[in-house]
């Protein structure tokens, strides 16, 4: 059987490996060559196949924070500068202590606890409530559990995938946890009621992004280890949902 | 702003501060691609911390424009291989470097479907038998995306080389996939 020229370049095309022109080429090849057509689709199949199988263990949450003592700058020996750290600690602590009496939601610990939550979602062995991809199913799942209501699609051809959802629990408030895909990466979405839940997302939240917003008496978050775009472009997609 | 630095691109003008913005994303992965190295939770956990600390060392000579993930990756699989199992592994391994492998496709194939069909433990198990040379080619690119040049700065070894184990991995994966008879397949399963 005489084989194809374009055999070879196969798994560069599904491996996206090919030049623009070559890739239009190839597909062009495709439409006319049933044994390529054929090839290129089971190698498809294939790479999906070992993404999903892949990624089989998590690193447990210990090990976070383990590696995060590991590589966090180390205190200094100098005795006067030792001191002014005190110092500032003291300092800071005051401020800390007043931001926390003066509001009972202080904000960093309302990020903090989930990213916690998100944290134990990507270890969880049964990470949702509710599995589904159908936004259809996790909305009507969480009624008489939340207080409130939102909308959970994305529109089918966007990059983000709904996987479930879970019930949580931030400022002793019910709250919802949506889990989106992007690429490798797991996004979470959390939902509460901003009267129970608020405070601002900052930027550098030990290396996660967060990015928060409040619309039509919700306050949302987003939480992730997914590039800032990711989380910018989700948040436009549901501002969108969840718009009228 | 620190956050916004995208760890999967290309990186320059860093300043240690950046080093946890840049590797903590990374953690997940790399201690994914530790456990299949070394089939070993412990030895995984080891792997993930001396990778850290090494890599933190070595952020100040990270060279401008080259890729960062390629670079931890790189630092990971080279503790790897100095550890007792690495060691233990380059002596029993013997790679065998050939040309492109011969892709032999026949014009019907039930083949797609049985492999649509495999579940995820057989094709883990189908992942488990390769060569640890062939495993980590095929993690890099389908699990972590990575381009073929990134995996070569990764595993420090020719993009022609890449290309190579890639097709024979593949080869043997799905060699392994379809010949599991088929009440071992879950249908339908995720």
């Amino acid at each position: 059987m005489k084989s194809c020229e374009w055999q070879n370049k196969i798994g560069l095309y599904v491996d996206g490996e090919l030049e623009p022109a070559e890739e239009q080429a190839f597909a062009g090849h495709l439409q006319s060559c049933a044994e390529c057509s054929a090839a290129a689709l089971e190698q498809q199949e294939l790479k999906k196949a070992v993404r999903v199988a892949a990624k089989r263990f998590s690193a447990p949450p210990e090990l976070y924070a383990s590696v995060r003592r590991q590589i966090s700058p180390k205190e200094s020996t100098r005795p006067w500068l030792r001191w002014s750290a005190i110092m500032a600690s003291i300092a800071l602590l005051a401020v800390v202590s007043f931001a926390w009496l003066s509001r009972p939601s202080a904000p960093s610990t309302t990020v903090a606890q989930l990213i916690d939550q998100h944290v134990i979602m990507l270890a969880s062995v049964n990470p949702y409530d509710v599995i589904s991809q159908d936004p259809h199913t996790v909305k009507p799942w969480f009624q008489g559990k939340v207080p409130f209501t939102f909308n959970p699609a994305v529109p089918a051809d966007s990059r983000f995938k709904l996987l479930g959802g879970k019930l949580v629990y931030a400022q002793r408030s019910p709250g919802a946890e949506l889990v989106y895909q992007v690429r490798q990466h797991k996004i979470s979405v959390f939902i509460f009621q901003a009267r129970d839940v608020h405070g601002q997302a900052s930027d550098s939240n030990l290396a996660f992004t967060v990015n928060g917003w409040q619309q039509r008496g919700l306050q949302y978050y987003i939480v992730t280890d997914a590039a800032r775009e990711d989380a910018d472009q989700l948040r436009a997609l549901l501002e969108d949902a969840n718009r009228s | 702003m620190a956050a916004t630095i995208v760890a999967r691109g290309n990186v320059s003008g860093l300043e240690n501060k950046d080093f946890e913005t840049l590797a903590v994303p990374l953690l997940d992965g790399l201690y994914n691609f530790a456990r299949w190295l070394s089939g070993d939770a412990d030895e995984a956990r080891d792997l993930v911390q001396e990778t850290f600390v090494k890599s933190l060392k070595g952020f100040s000579s990270f060279r401008e424009g080259t890729n960062f993930r390629a670079w931890m990756y790189r630092i990971l699989r080279n503790t790897f291989l100095t550890s007792r199992t690495g060691l233990e592994r380059r002596n029993t391994q013997q790679e065998d470097e050939e040309g492109l492998a011969e892709i032999s496709i026949s014009q019907e194939t039930p083949e797609v479907t049985l492999i649509r069909r495999a579940n995820t433990e057989l094709v883990q198990a189908a992942i488990a038998q390769l060569a640890p040379a062939f495993r980590e080619v095929v993690l890099l690119a389908d699990l972590e995306e990575m381009k073929y040049q990134e995996i070569a700065e990764a595993l420090d070894i020719p993009i022609g080389t890449v290309m190579s184990r890639l097709a024979r991995a593949r080869k043997q994966l799905r060699e392994y996939i379809i010949a599991v008879p088929d009440q071992r397949r879950i249908v339908g399963a995720k």
